[in-house]
């Protein structure tokens, strides 16, 4: 196994854009794993511990654009209130020690349908900045997911930053695992009210081929929900939005739980958080008089 | 550490003696011991069917990767005699695996081949070059197929008392007769060794002399069996193993790391490690059985049990039969007249079980204690209340008196520190202020006092300090720390003046460390050595009460003393048992079904407690093996091929620091003059008996729902709710 370590971004670029089966490696709290499973054995590791831009965050016209390398721990410290969701769903990634390693970019990469990070990328609307020797391309988080594992970076393409959107109202994340800490989720979920555009959006973890939408849910809370007000949902609105969370799982039975486990529990984690996030839009209209 | 006065040492809470060693990072572990130069290392290919024979098996792209030394197959491997050898902690019936001797494979994960180099990466790369093929043969790998099949342990169990069926009266007639009556079945995987320490050994062979550097519970019998396998004298052999990392009973029997380092090393002619990775822990040591319980009781409708009928079925393997006494805890926990049992053992084409902390004992009272608190419920009597009814200081299996037992004392304890009076009995009626349902549940643990020979030497140094050793292990416990207590107590010196050591051969020998009797074996022995040094050296001056540093410095060389103490007709007067009441709080989410255990309370009477510290820890850790046994931990089999499916920790779920609440032991005052010399018990299992049967029993009185296959999982919690 080769390993490739440049120093600089442009480096990287290249280094990928010579060996598009090159592995990127930062963290490496996912790709050691599956080295270490021998699920995995690729040609040639890239390692971009050594790119500063990776670790960098900044303020991108209204967005936040956060490096690809900005570990979990940084997310949850520094930048709860610009990137709400993202930051409960780091505080929920493995133990202190991963959340010290582990990045955004590393969840991107590997795609795995069960990572933390992707819900709240597909709730707020977030962008995946894509780069290459060609160029740098934005792809919206909900067209970067294709298939199982599979996304739309091309193999000459490293992922460079995420950009997060200002909160526009309240964000949510939950997740459930089997245990209280170092636990892949069994089913996670993601909602962000938008005030402005009186939209919502949603996000789903670990109950289907890759993270997903429940667009249905999203326009059913849109037209229920009561901007105004912020009315707690009545029980009828909350249940279904979560039956229609639910239904837009496609989960299956694994070791880590059942689909109809994954199915309920999605409904659960929807209402929840919708009547959290009322909560949370109440106290912000309170806070601005 | 401060200078303590010698009198009091036994029975303070003394901090560990090796733990500066072990923090820092100075304690040596099997794997790390330097043999010297040369040390090449070796990498395990194993089968990938559940029976069968090798039928090719290609190694030539293994035999040229970069470093590799030699690939050992059944085909090139030397040819061993494998002389019987059967320690007490072999199954007796059957045969362990004879090592890459044959074509034959009777499990998935045995090792077929060993790739050696000069590194671990290249043995490694090039034991994933090994091509094996397999003509498969029909293997029996679906628990439920065993099952079909199950037979009784076999006539060399009964030799040692396990029998399949047990019991007295009529059990049957009883429950016939029985106002109240319950029946239920509890069903409880298997459950994986996890120790942090994975299994390692360094051998190496210097002029027909075979050292090995190993993790293990039992240096002896590791000696023991490397000289059968290899048709050596015992004392060509020599076996160090100094710390343990973990091993709550897989260090009781050398798993095929031993005998492939040992072997290995014989035929490359140098050092050779080997060490097991987490997969292989799956597929290569053994386990707690997969088991079935049937229990049935009986009761007048005061609590009086009058009938217990306890059945109960386990995996064992093919070649060997693994069996563990599940039962008895039946027959002698309560008082009651009509009691049937039976035992059965469902061979499977699985590596053979083995002990795991608690053996027996945490399946079959797991069942019964989970079936106490239905008949409590049947009875509409609290569930502590039913345990004090049919409390007995007899032991009714064999009629003779526990040689003390402190039930009752222990559910008084941990009841009151738990705050059981605060239960609402009725299932569903308590809340936390997050709104989970809440639940109080409880269960008896019991564990045997028992006692074996054991061996120690206690050296006399002319400076004033002594060196007690012993063959022993210390695999978590503090059989360092409580060792150099008992001897430093005995000989009356400052407890830092005392240096106990283990884990080697040529120490005296020790008995097995396992079956929560290391302190009443090992501790006698240790007792009865420093008592005869001490006796020895003062005889030299004359004086019965000079002090002893001053007479060693006069005598002005050492002075030694090596006893060995054997128990003696106690255990056939009385019944020893250490016994305890564990008390569990779980919280449950009423959406989502998630269990949570804020809170464990245990109190235990275990005799004398030498170290009040080391002793709650050995509890506290039980207690959260009991918990992960309840909630997390179970190792899938695939039904069709044999398979372990979630061999690695990030798929079999230990409890991690976050799931851990509260953690209360404490230990009743009890004196047991019948015992042993120390008036101890033991300690290192009873933590783990019953807690999974407490939290099960919480977890139906927060939600009102039984859960009877462990784990506890939210899919089983939600039960029939689930669409």
């Amino acid at each position: 196994m080769e390993f490739l370590s440049p120093a600089t971004w442009e480096e990287a670029l290249a280094a990928k854009s010579a060996r598009p089966d090159a592995v990127p490696i930062m963290g490496g709290t996912d790709v050691m794993v599956e080295l270490n499973f021998d699920r995995r054995r690729p040609a040639a590791l890239l390692d971009l511990t050594r790119v500063p831009e990776l670790r960098e965050w900044a303020p991108d016209g209204d967005r936040l654009r956060l490096g690809a390398g900005v570990p979990y721990a940084v997310i949850v410290d520094r930048l709860a209130d610009r990137a709400p969701a993202l930051a409960l769903a780091s505080r929920a990634v493995a133990s202190p020690q991963i959340r010290n390693r582990g990045s955004v970019g590393g969840n991107l990469g590997g795609a795995s349908p069960a990572g933390d990070a992707h819900p709240p990328l597909l709730a707020t609307d977030a962008v995946v900045e894509l780069a290459s020797v060609r160029g740098v391309r934005r792809v919206p988080a909900r067209e970067f997911y294709l298939g199982p594992r599979r996304t739309a970076r091309s193999d000459d393409e490293l992922i460079a930053a995420v950009l997060l959107p200002a909160p526009a109202g309240p964000q949510q994340f939950a997740k459930i695992g089997t245990r209280n800490a170092m636990v892949i989720a069994v089913a996670s979920f993601a909602l962000a009210l938008d005030a402005g555009r009186r939209s919502a959006g949603t996000g789903i973890g670990s109950a289907g081929p890759t993270p997903l939408r429940a667009p249905e849910a999203e326009e059913f809370l849109a037209a229920e929900f009561d901007w105004a007000g912020g009315r707690p949902p009545s029980p009828a609105v909350a249940q279904e939005f979560g039956a229609l969370v639910a239904a837009a799982a496609r989960p299956i039975d694994d070791v880590r739980g059942s689909a109809a486990y994954r199915r309920h529990a999605l409904s659960v984690l929807a209402r929840r958080t919708l009547g959290w996030a009322a909560a949370d839009y109440r106290r912000e209209m309170a806070a601005c008089g | 550490m401060t200078s303590t006065a010698a009198a009091s040492v036994v029975g303070q809470p003394v901090s560990r003696v090796d733990g500066p060693l072990k923090v820092a990072g100075g304690a040596t572990y099997a794997a790390e011991f330097d043999p010297g130069p040369g040390l090449c290392h070796g990498a395990i290919v194993t089968s990938t069917v559940a029976s069968g024979r090798i039928a090719s098996i290609d190694t030539a792209a293994a035999e040229a990767a970069p470093g590799v030394v030699a690939v050992l197959t059944h085909r090139n491997a030397p040819v061993l005699p494998y002389h019987e050898h059967k320690g007490l902690t072999d199954p007796p019936e059957g045969e362990r695996i004879h090592l890459l001797q044959d074509d034959r494979v009777r499990h998935q994960g045995q090792p077929v081949a060993l790739a050696v180099a000069e590194t671990l990466e290249e043995a490694v790369y090039a034991a994933s070059l090994v091509r094996v093929s397999y003509r498969p043969e029909s293997a029996v790998t679906a628990f439920s197929d065993a099952v079909a099949h199950a037979v009784p342990p076999g006539p060399r169990y009964r030799d040692r008392g396990l029998e399949g069926d047990g019991g007295r009266g009529d059990a049957d007639a009883a429950l016939g007769a029985a106002p109240v009556r319950i029946e239920a079945e509890y069903v409880m995987p298997r459950l994986n060794h996890n120790p942090i320490e994975p299994h390692g050994t360094v051998a190496r062979w210097s002029e027909g002399e075979l050292t090995l550097w190993d993790k293990t519970q039992w240096v002896d019998n590791v000696r023991a069996e490397m000289a059968a396998v290899f048709g050596l004298p015992p004392d060509r052999v020599r076996v160090v193993s100094p710390f343990v990392g973990g091993a709550f009973g897989s260090g009781l029997r050398p798993w095929a790391n031993v005998t492939l380092a040992a072997m290995a090393s014989r035929h490359v002619d140098r050092p050779v490690k080997v060490v097991l990775t987490r997969r292989q822990m799956f597929g290569i040591t053994g386990y707690r059985p997969r088991s079935t319980h049937r229990v049935a009781l009986g009761a007048d409708r005061d609590g009086q049990l009058l009938a217990i009928r306890h059945e109960g079925v386990s995996e064992t393997s093919t070649y060997e039969t693994y069996a563990e006494e599940q039962l008895g805890s039946s027959e002698y926990l309560y008082a009651c007249r009509d009691v049937a049992t039976r035992y059965r053992v469902a061979p499977r084409n699985v590596q053979t079980p083995n002990d795991m902390r608690g053996p027996g004992k945490v399946t079959g009272v797991h069942a019964l204690e989970c079936a106490m608190d239905e008949l409590a419920a049947a009875l509409d009597m609290d569930p502590v209340e039913l345990r004090l009814r049919n409390d007995t200081i007899v032991d009714q299996s064999t009629g003779v008196p526990f040689s003390s037992r402190s039930l009752r004392e222990c559910y008084q304890a941990a009841g009151e520190r738990f705050g059981w009076s605060r239960r609402n009995p009725r299932p569903g009626a308590m809340r936390d202020e997050r709104g989970r349902l809440v639940g109080y549940g409880c269960a008896s643990a019991t564990w045997p006092a028992m006692r074996q020979a054991a061996e120690a030497r206690a050296r006399l140094l002319p400076d004033g300090s002594a060196v007690v050793s012993s063959s022993s292990s210390d695999m978590g416990p503090g059989t360092y720390t409580s060792m150099t207590q008992v001897a430093a107590e005995t000989l009356g010196l400052p407890l830092e003046r005392v240096r106990f050591e283990l884990g080697d051969t040529r120490m005296p020998t020790a008995p097995v460390h396992g079956g929560s009797w290391t302190m009443a074996s090992l501790g006698s022995a240790v007792q009865a050595a420093c008592a005869e040094a001490r006796r020895r050296a003062l005889a030299e001056i004359g004086r019965a009460d000079a002090d002893l540093a001053a007479v060693l410095r006069q005598i002005g060389e050492p002075v030694e003393a090596t006893v060995r103490t054997e128990p003696g007709d106690e255990l056939r007067r009385y019944s020893a048992h250490s016994f305890g009441a564990v008390f569990a709080e779980v919280a449950v989410d009423p959406d989502l079904c998630t269990v949570r255990v804020p809170r464990l309370v245990g109190a235990y009477g275990v005799g004398r407690v030498v170290n009040p510290k080391t002793a709650r820890s050995q509890i506290t850790g039980g207690m959260v093996m009991g918990m992960g046994m309840a909630l997390t931990e179970r190792t899938e089999v695939d039904p069709r091929d044999a398979r372990p499916v979630n061999s690695s920790l990030a798929d079999y779920l230990v409890p991690v620091n976050a799931d851990v609440g509260e953690l209360d032991a404490v230990f009743v005052d009890e004196e047991d003059p019948h015992v042993n010399p120390l008036g101890v018990k033991g300690l290192g299992e009873i933590g783990t008996v019953g807690v999974a049967a407490a939290i099960c029993n919480a977890v139906y009185h927060a939600t009102g729902r039984r859960v009877r296959e462990l784990p506890v999982t939210v899919e089983r919690v939600l039960g029939a709710a689930v669409r």
